[in-house]
């Protein structure tokens, strides 16, 4: 009889464990998706959504389908820690991807990064991020970041600039930390190639003074106005800009302004430049995103908020693959060596966890497209 | 462009935005005396007809929008006045947190209707004005639309139709004792209180991006000059309004664009201090 006990015991002790090792790899998605940036946090889901079900058609990972678990951050920093501890803890997810601001992405790397959680960063670009993980690289073992960092994105603003044959610009954004750094990382990277600043100014999140800042800007006598900013109240300044400078051209670091929805009544008399990570065009594996994109969702992706995250699950799940584990260690074994191909390109990460963007060799490049009635026309870099 | 007349120019227009949520929010604050935090919402709501109403955002349709923007939030806000708070006014703490809770509740509502992504309405033309001025045409229908309604609600303060308001904001039971029905008068002008919040909305929808929490930043404002200005005095709502745009623009300028609001803060901050009677004043008064 006791042996008969026995075998049950060891048979459902057995089938329990086959039943967890072939249950589904969970991914914790932290976005906005109430408050002031709900729009990009829902592109920034679905677009998550998009790689999880690509990555479910191709056999999934480790043998085992792949789940999301969404959770609201509302844009704040409190939200997001406490929901990055929800993820870990109750929803007990094998890695997470988000945040999507710089100040509550902070809060999710520091809440997962010493539990061992693999944490794809695919929006947030202060530099905080690497200069964190350089410092302590045992406590962010594996912390990532596949968006382009801040001096990257300079880097790239200014290559644009310098093609235009710019010899001053005007930057505009809002009030908050990495905007500030993007306008001083800026101001560096063009003062290299021989580029000035007429004018920087930046809005009180609270209290957006459009008005006085579309004078200041439309006044300076630069040659184009940099928009840092890439939430709604960009489309606030630039109707503001237009109305009193209607051919001032327009370089938008992308965001809002790249949403294709918008193009019919947004003011383009003058030159709207967009930055994005990626455009339909920009690569093969871009179109392919943007189409996949379009018919899951109606519209086509805005470039960054959207591309980004589907290249943080991308390359997750890559990683997953190539590890042969769900484990940070190794996961991060194989981000640390390893290529991985997602919409924008191949990314590759340095020491610091930083995936390789700007003018160098193999990195990742972003492209600019100009808006017209019909669409965006990628304008750089230049075929 | 000469910069200070243009400042100048848009601060009133700014100001007058300010005034023209503030009017409707005094409004409730005298005659339903409670703090109404829900009247972003109504804003909000006014913007997003002005957007549906507008093809894909290529044309503006000032007067349909006022019109049915104003017809919604007045049927809405009549409904949420009799329903909602005239039965729980006497707790006032619960009528700011239930219309905060509304508010909140309207945003999802919003995002769930419209999508969380931004709407806009193409920005229309702009002229060009006295100084080499550029004035804008969402701008210029605010002021005049504020003047409008401002100088409609003082002529009907002062006339035997507004005299159930003017009681009831002197002295509910000496209203009722004469025979008005103060609860209706008071769900009424929540009504077109928030009428008027969605007007102000509809008008300033071609200057804005339209999202869920659009009616956030509008509320704070005029609350800070209701708060300030008082109900007994409708044109000093006007001028003080006017004045803080004036403040905010000329500061933003001058100084820096982030200080603008600080500067703005802190002037209220003083000006409470100077007249911190500024609470006792918000009733109409007997000789409006």
């Amino acid at each position: 009889m006791k042996r008969v006990y026995g075998l049950t015991a060891f048979l459902l002790l057995f089938a329990a464990s086959v039943s967890f090792g072939a249950g589904p790899l969970k991914i914790g998605v932290l976005a906005p998706l109430s408050g002031p940036f709900a729009a990009n946090g829902t592109s920034f889901v679905q677009a998550a959504t998009l790689a999880v079900e690509q990555a479910n058609a191709e056999g999934g990972a480790l043998g085992r389908r792949i789940e999301i678990a969404v959770a609201d951050t509302e844009g704040r920093v409190d939200v997001a820690r406490s929901e990055t501890l929800r993820l870990v803890s109750r929803e007990g997810v094998d890695a997470l991807v988000g945040a999507y601001l710089s100040e509550e992405t902070m809060g999710v790397m520091e809440t997962a990064g010493p539990r061992g959680i693999p944490l794809i960063v695919p929006v947030a670009a202060t530099a905080e991020i690497t200069d964190r993980i350089r410092r302590e690289p045992a406590r962010f073992r594996a912390v990532f970041r596949v968006s382009y960092s801040i001096p990257q994105w300079a880097e790239t603003l200014a290559a644009f600039l310098k093609a235009r044959k710019t010899a001053r610009y005007a930057f505009v954004g809002t009030g908050i930390r990495w905007n500030k750094e993007l306008g001083n990382a800026l101001e560096q990277s063009a003062a290299r190639l021989g580029i000035g600043v007429a004018y920087a100014g930046y809005y009180s999140p609270g209290n957006p003074a459009f008005d006085p800042v579309a004078v200041a800007a439309a006044g300076s006598g630069a040659d184009i106005v940099v928009l840092g900013d890439p939430g709604k109240n960009s489309l606030s300044f630039l109707k503001r800009l237009r109305e009193l400078s209607p051919g001032m051209p327009v370089l938008s670091v992308g965001g809002t302004l790249g949403d294709a929805r918008l193009v019919p009544s947004l003011p383009l008399a003058g030159p709207l430049y967009v930055q994005a990570a990626a455009w339909k065009g920009s690569t093969p594996s871009a179109t392919a995103y943007a189409e996949r994109f379009e018919k899951r969702f109606g519209s086509a992706p805005v470039g960054y908020s959207d591309t980004l995250p589907y290249d943080a699950v991308t390359v997750l799940v890559a990683a997953w693959r190539q590890a042969g584990s769900a484990k940070g260690d190794a996961v991060a074994s194989a981000l640390e060596n390893g290529t991985f191909q997602g919409a924008a390109g191949a990314y590759r990460f340095d020491d610091s966890h930083q995936a390789a963007w700007g003018p160098g060799p193999g990195a990742l490049r972003g492209t600019i497209i100009r808006w017209e009635r019909d669409g965006g026309r990628i304008v750089f870099p230049p075929h | 462009m000469p910069a200070l007349p243009q400042l100048i120019l848009d601060g009133v227009f700014t100001g007058a935005a300010f005034a023209l949520m503030a009017g409707g929010l005094s409004l409730i604050l005298g005659v339903v005396k409670v703090v109404n935090l829900s009247h972003g919402a109504f804003f909000t709501l006014g913007a997003y007809v002005a957007a549906t109403l507008s093809r894909q955002g290529t044309e503006f349709h000032p007067v349909a929008s006022i019109l049915l923007g104003g017809g919604v939030a007045f049927a809405l806000g009549t409904f949420l006045g009799k329903g909602f708070i005239n039965p729980i006014r006497s707790h006032p703490f619960s009528v700011t947190v239930g219309t905060l809770a509304f508010s909140l509740l309207f945003e999802q509502v919003a995002q769930f209707a419209w999508g969380p992504h931004p709407q806009i309405i193409a920005v229309g033309r702009s002229f060009s004005g006295p100084l080499g001025t550029t004035v804008r045409m969402w701008g210029a229908a605010a002021f005049l639309a504020c003047l409008a309604l401002l100088a409609a609600l003082r002529l009907l303060l002062s006339s035997r139709w507004g005299l159930p308001l003017k009681l009831i904001a002197e002295d509910e039971e000496i209203a009722e004792s004469v025979g008005i029905d103060a609860e209706k008068v008071r769900y009424l002008t929540f009504g077109a209180a928030s009428a008027m919040a969605a007007v102000a909305g509809a008008l300033l929808a071609p200057a804005a991006a339209i999202v869920p929490t659009m009616g956030r930043g509008p509320l704070i404002l005029s609350l800070i000059v209701v708060i300030v200005s008082g109900m007994e005095n409708l044109p000093a709502t006007f001028a003080l309004a006017v004045g803080l745009g004036l403040l905010s623009n000329l500061g933003a300028y001058y100084l820096a664009p982030e200080w603008s609001y600080i500067l703005l803060l802190a002037t209220v901050c003083v000006l409470l201090a100077l007249r911190p009677a500024g609470w006792k004043g918000l009733v109409i008064a007997r000789d409006v």
